[in-house]
């Protein structure tokens, strides 16, 4: 953890903080705004953010306005209340303009795959009569494709007719997927990844998914889905019982929240999430995308048995939305799936470099439409849940229900490729190529959570699980490398108030600590491969079949609560990495709002886990057969079979084993916000 | 069948003792007709006089020590007037007469027998060691916010005692509901259905600043008193209830001079205290009426009613500026049962016509003075006209002053005694989702 642009950060931030203060002590205060009659109020914020990465420079600079408002109309018939709530927000990141050569424009640049070429190598495994170009530059073998002086070291299979260069695929704009993160020192896969945004280098954009433009980017909320209007909603009440009890409707764009996690969620899957926001740092209520829904709640109340009792059905009228992870390229995309997706994206459709292929020390050109990512499929059906939720002798407990899509993506193989070694075999199913859809598939969750307060542990605990079925994860050992499993996960958490007299006589410091598991049910590894021999390493799902991951908050608050210092901290038990964000917020008056934040991260294995990443599986025999079986002439050759495990690289797979922290490994940051509220 | 039939007679003839048992005329007019005779008196005090650091020693008698010290520092003056009666709900004085004579402590010191109205209305005997617990128990069951009542806007204002500098300044709305011993509104006396048994619920809503807005309070206390209280929050930046661990109520409130334990002048289980009776004395108490106050705020400005706050001023603007009077109280002594509580004694000055807590003094672990709770009180027939007949002294303002760090939070009221703005279906955990946005 080293923050070099620290200093410089911290003398900026005094800058900052000093005119902000100037301006708030000469701006009259404001506070919400309420019409003469009472029936409307409005409300937001303007702030401002600025994000400093260690070694990047700049990821956020961001200016943000929200407004919230609330229109109280009379109400009539049989409707005992009626109104219009909803926020809208707009923002302008001027990272994208102002690190251009990280984020924007000219991001990204040429690319060379420092490896020595092995020619030899290749056309021994490939036949043994090469009738491929050898590389021209035979000590460092690999560049993105000739530059058009015909420096090109990667070893072209014949389908992409001697060059993958074209004037629609240069050697420009590229950064190694997963080069923020790993060094490929261990041999790994290496794939490049156009990096700039899609209007200025549409190479690797997913049509609908992951094709942000540079004003999609600076001007986040400005997009096809109108996401400037943040939520719009009409609430109405419809009494139907004397006692109080009452049908109570939300139409409209809008967060359903079923969890009570922190950080990570469990139950609270019913908006898909905004992760290119700021990772999994943003609250909850910023990074959740909002949805147009019908939400239904028939409130029961108290019971002869419960305390409380409610019952909601909630409806989606929207298309479908996964989360946003952020795109290849963007300063927060989630374990880098971004640049991951488009860098198998720009493979797919125009042919890429790739290095440490089929063994560590070559690289080869794979023509289009071989390996990659195809196409991106957005479901369209009906998304429904319900939820029952009450209070039983002093215990909160919910009990929930939805039928969904994953708003993760999956990546599912088995589409027609083209063989690269056998000009003419096209569009054929290869079992076990890395050539896949992007799919959302199908769930039904079901889980409940509950609360209650302990006086013995003076603390409230929290638990919450659910139980998913036919979730997609990666596996190696089948014909389409992915497998369905049903997954539980179970929280538990507790909040605990806890006077530290020394440090803060008045005033108790939160103490909230969660513990998460998750178990794929389904979960296979194996030894051998599809065709019985033994293998190096475990094939099968990559992703872990069980995981805890740890999380602790302390906050304390001096000044009557205008001082707030916080410290969160998670740790992934696997992965072995973990984040700190120590904070410090200060509130001079009920208007302005500063904040200074480190964000820092560590891990074991500085953040990259290799897992399988398919080299060794046969998916174009005979050209794809292992070496050993190949030189002994073994009929396996002739068909197609599984990984055997063996070299692990970190890329393509590796990121789910890192997860979310890990493969933020190298994201420590500074922050700094001051936001004006009224 | 003759023994059984002799028993059961003597078993009907008890109980038809024991529904006519009534507490004693003179019982009620002591207790709730105090001032109908007119003022109190004290040695050298007339009503209408100006207490200021001046003369501040003659009247230290009739003053609380802190109140005599601030007024002796010249930290605030104190405008006196007539004592006069805050006439109580005569259905809630009904209710005493009728059943407190038969309301007992249990060992444990819960309340037995209990319907409705004031337990103990009785004069407190020094020589009762339960003396000071059944004076809270009184506090408990009292009609402090009658059986309902809505304050809204209810304006929280930080403020540096030493520079008068105003720092944050919340709008609450806050609800009160008794689900038992109702006394005011139907249903009487339960609501149901209430599986939980729960006495009385509070919710308060932040409508400013913006970071706190939408954050939501639930509590509810139970019927039975060793039972913890059980209380929800709604954090409008997470959009979503989480439970509170209620039981550090010891915690400063939102950045508040208070703790939750002080709301109200004592807002924890009896059981929690220790409490002991430590005599009578007339002194001056915040009781005042709101119409006939020489000053009002001009701030917070605005109000759709036209109705003015209490006026804050003094010494970092932190000390009402309301008439107080002379009345009758109850001094009662609490000290937490609990070693690492952060108070030693909670020194409560009680009404002893409303049984509510108008003056608290608090002491740190050390035994030195801490904080200073002054609650003023507002006759309700000189209030807001609707609350005119309600019987309930109104919350008019109130001072959480901690005197060591010189620092205070003003809170300024607009009460209002009602039913129609205090279902119960407001008092439960879906009304946090559906109000929170």
């Amino acid at each position: 953890m080293t923050l070099t642009l620290a200093g410089r950060f911290v003398r900026r931030s005094h800058w900052l903080l000093a005119s902000a203060i100037s301006l708030g002590l000469a701006t009259p205060a404001l506070a919400e705004w309420k019409s003469d009659d009472g029936t409307l109020e409005v409300r937001g914020f303007v702030d401002d953010t600025m994000i400093v990465r260690d070694e990047i420079g700049l990821t956020k600079q961001r200016v943000q306005g929200q407004l919230e408002f609330y229109k109280t109309l009379p109400a009539s018939g049989m409707f005992s209340s009626f109104a219009i709530g909803g926020i809208v927000r707009a923002s302008y990141d001027a990272a994208f303009d102002l690190n251009d050569d990280e984020f924007g424009n000219k991001a990204g640049g040429s690319l060379s795959y420092f490896m020595p070429g092995n020619p030899p190598f290749f056309s021994y495994i490939t036949g043994g009569s090469p009738p491929f170009t050898p590389p021209t530059n035979i000590v460092y073998a690999g560049t993105f494709g000739p530059d058009g002086s015909g420096a090109n070291g990667a070893i072209p299979l014949p389908g992409t007719l001697g060059t993958i260069n074209s004037p629609g695929n240069p050697n420009q704009g590229l950064r190694f997927a997963a080069g923020d993160i790993y060094n490929y020192s261990d041999g790994g896969v290496m794939l490049a990844t156009p990096v700039r945004p899609c209007d200025k280098d549409a190479r690797g954009c997913l049509e609908n998914y992951m094709d942000k433009d540079l004003n999609d980017l600076r001007y986040k909320e400005f997009n096809s889905d109108w996401d400037w209007l943040r939520e719009f909603y009409i609430d109405t009440s419809i009494p139907t019982t004397d006692s109080g009890q009452e049908l109570s409707l939300r139409i409209g764009r809008q967060q359903v929240v079923w969890g009570r996690t922190d950080l990570f969620r469990v139950l609270d899957v019913v908006n898909p999430m905004d992760f290119s926001r700021e990772n999994l740092y943003a609250e909850f209520e910023d990074s959740r995308i909002p949805q147009w829904m019908i939400n239904a709640e028939y409130r029961v109340g108290p019971t002869k048995w419960l305390e409380d009792l409610n019952f909601q059905l909630i409806y989606k009228i929207e298309d479908f939305r996964p989360h946003d992870l952020g795109q290849g390229g963007e300063p927060y995309a989630i374990l880098g799936a971004g640049n991951l997706f488009r860098a198998m994206a720009n493979c797919w459709d125009n042919g890429c470099t790739v290095g440490n292929f089929p063994g560590p020390g070559v690289a080869v050109d794979f023509p289009a439409h071989s390996i990659g990512i195809r196409e991106v499929d957005l479901p369209n059906h009906t998304e429904i849940g319900g939820r029952i939720e009450g209070v039983w002798k002093g215990v909160g407990f919910s009990l929930n229900a939805l039928y969904f899509y994953s708003q993760f993506p999956s990546l599912r193989g088995g589409i027609p490729t083209d063989d690269p070694f056998t000009p003419g075999v096209e569009a054929v199913f290869h079992p076990y190529d890395i050539a896949f859809d992007v799919e959302f598939p199908r769930l039904f969750m079901m889980g409940g959570s509950a609360d209650w307060y302990s006086e013995a542990a003076k603390a409230s605990f929290r638990i919450e699980t659910s139980y998913t079925q036919d979730e997609e994860f990666a596996d190696t050992s089948k014909p389409k490398l992915y497998s369905e499993s049903d997954v539980f996960r179970a929280v538990f958490g507790f909040d605990r108030p806890t006077f530290i007299r020394f440090l803060n006589n008045d005033r108790a410091f939160l103490i909230s600590g969660q513990i998460f598991y998750q178990r794929l049910l389904d979960h296979e590894t194996y030894n051998v491969n599809s065709v019985g021999l033994p293998t190096f390493d475990k094939i099968g799902f990559m992703d872990w079949e069980s995981n805890v991951l740890l999380t602790l908050l302390i906050q304390a608050n001096y000044m009557n609560d205008r001082l707030t210092p916080q410290i969160i901290t998670a740790f992934d038990t696997k992965a072995e990495a973990g984040v700190i964000g120590p904070s410090l917020e200060y509130k001079p008056n009920n208007n302005w709002v500063f904040k200074l934040a480190l964000n820092l991260k560590w891990g074991s294995n500085h953040g990259a886990i290799p897992a399988d990443d398919d080299r060794t599986a046969n998916a174009f025999p005979p050209a794809t057969c292992a070496p050993p079986l190949a030189m002994g002439g073994s009929p396996l050759c002739g068909a197609p079979y599984s990984s055997f495990g063996g070299p692990y690289g970190f890329e393509p797979l590796g990121r789910f084993r890192s997860g979310p922290i890990g493969t933020a490994y190298n994201e420590d940051e500074v922050q700094f916000s001051l936001r004006y509220q009224f | 069948m003759k023994t059984l039939l002799i028993a059961g007679m003597a078993a009907a003839s008890l109980a038809s003792f024991a529904a006519s048992a009534e507490v004693s005329d003179q019982v009620i007019k002591n207790a709730f007709g105090l001032y109908d005779g007119g003022t109190l008196k004290a040695a050298g005090f007339e009503p209408g006089v100006k207490i200021n650091k001046e003369n501040a020693d003659k009247f230290k008698d009739i003053m609380d020590p802190f109140t005599a010290r601030y007024v002796k520092q010249g930290w605030f003056e104190i405008q006196t007037t007539p004592s006069f009666s805050l006439p109580q709900n005569a259905n809630y004085i009904k209710q005493t007469k009728q059943n407190a004579d038969k309301v007992s402590l249990t060992p444990d010191g819960m309340l037995a027998n209990f319907t409705a109205g004031r337990p103990f209305p009785q004069e407190p005997n020094a020589s009762d060691p339960q003396a000071g617990l059944k004076l809270m128990w009184n506090f408990q069951r009292s009609i402090n916010a009658g059986d309902s009542e809505t304050i809204h806007p209810f304006w929280w204002t930080f403020r540096n005692t030493k520079t008068g500098q105003t720092e944050r300044q919340l709008r609450f709305e806050w609800h009160f509901l008794n689900w038992k011993h109702r006394v005011m509104f139907e249903p009487m006396p339960d609501i149901q259905p209430n599986p939980a048994n729960i006495f009385r619920s509070i919710y308060s809503i932040v409508l400013e600043p913006f970071d706190l807005s939408n954050t939501q309070l639930l509590i509810h206390r139970y019927e039975n008193d060793l039972q913890r209280d059980d209380g929800w929050l709604y954090l409008g930046f997470q959009r979503r209830v989480r439970r509170l661990a209620v039981g550090q109520i010891t915690d400063a409130f939102l950045g508040t001079d208070a703790m939750i334990e002080d709301f109200e002048g004592y807002n924890g289980r009896l059981s929690d205290y220790k409490w002991t009776y430590k005599g009578t004395q007339n002194i001056l108490m915040p009781y005042e009426k709101h119409d006939e106050q020489p000053v009002l705020d001009t701030e917070p400005a605005g109000d759709k009613d036209g109705f003015k706050f209490v006026k804050f001023g003094g010494q970092g603007n932190c000390f009402p500026q309301v008439t107080w009077q002379l009345r009758k109280s109850y001094i009662i002594e609490g000290n937490p049962k609990d070693p690492n509580h952060p108070l030693s004694k909670r020194l409560i000055f009680m009404d002893s016509e409303s049984a509510t807590l108008p003056v608290v003094l608090l002491y740190d672990k050390k035994g030195t003075p801490w904080k200073y709770f002054p609650i003023c009180k507002s006759h309700s027939d000189h209030h807001l006209a609707k609350n005119k007949g309600v019987g309930v002294a109104i919350d008019d303002c109130a001072l959480f002053f901690d005197e060591q760090a010189m620092h205070c939070t003003t809170l300024q009221f607009k009460s209002y005694i009602n039913p129609e703005q205090n279902p119960s279906t407001q008092f439960n955990v879906q009304n946090l989702r559906k109000t929170g946005r």
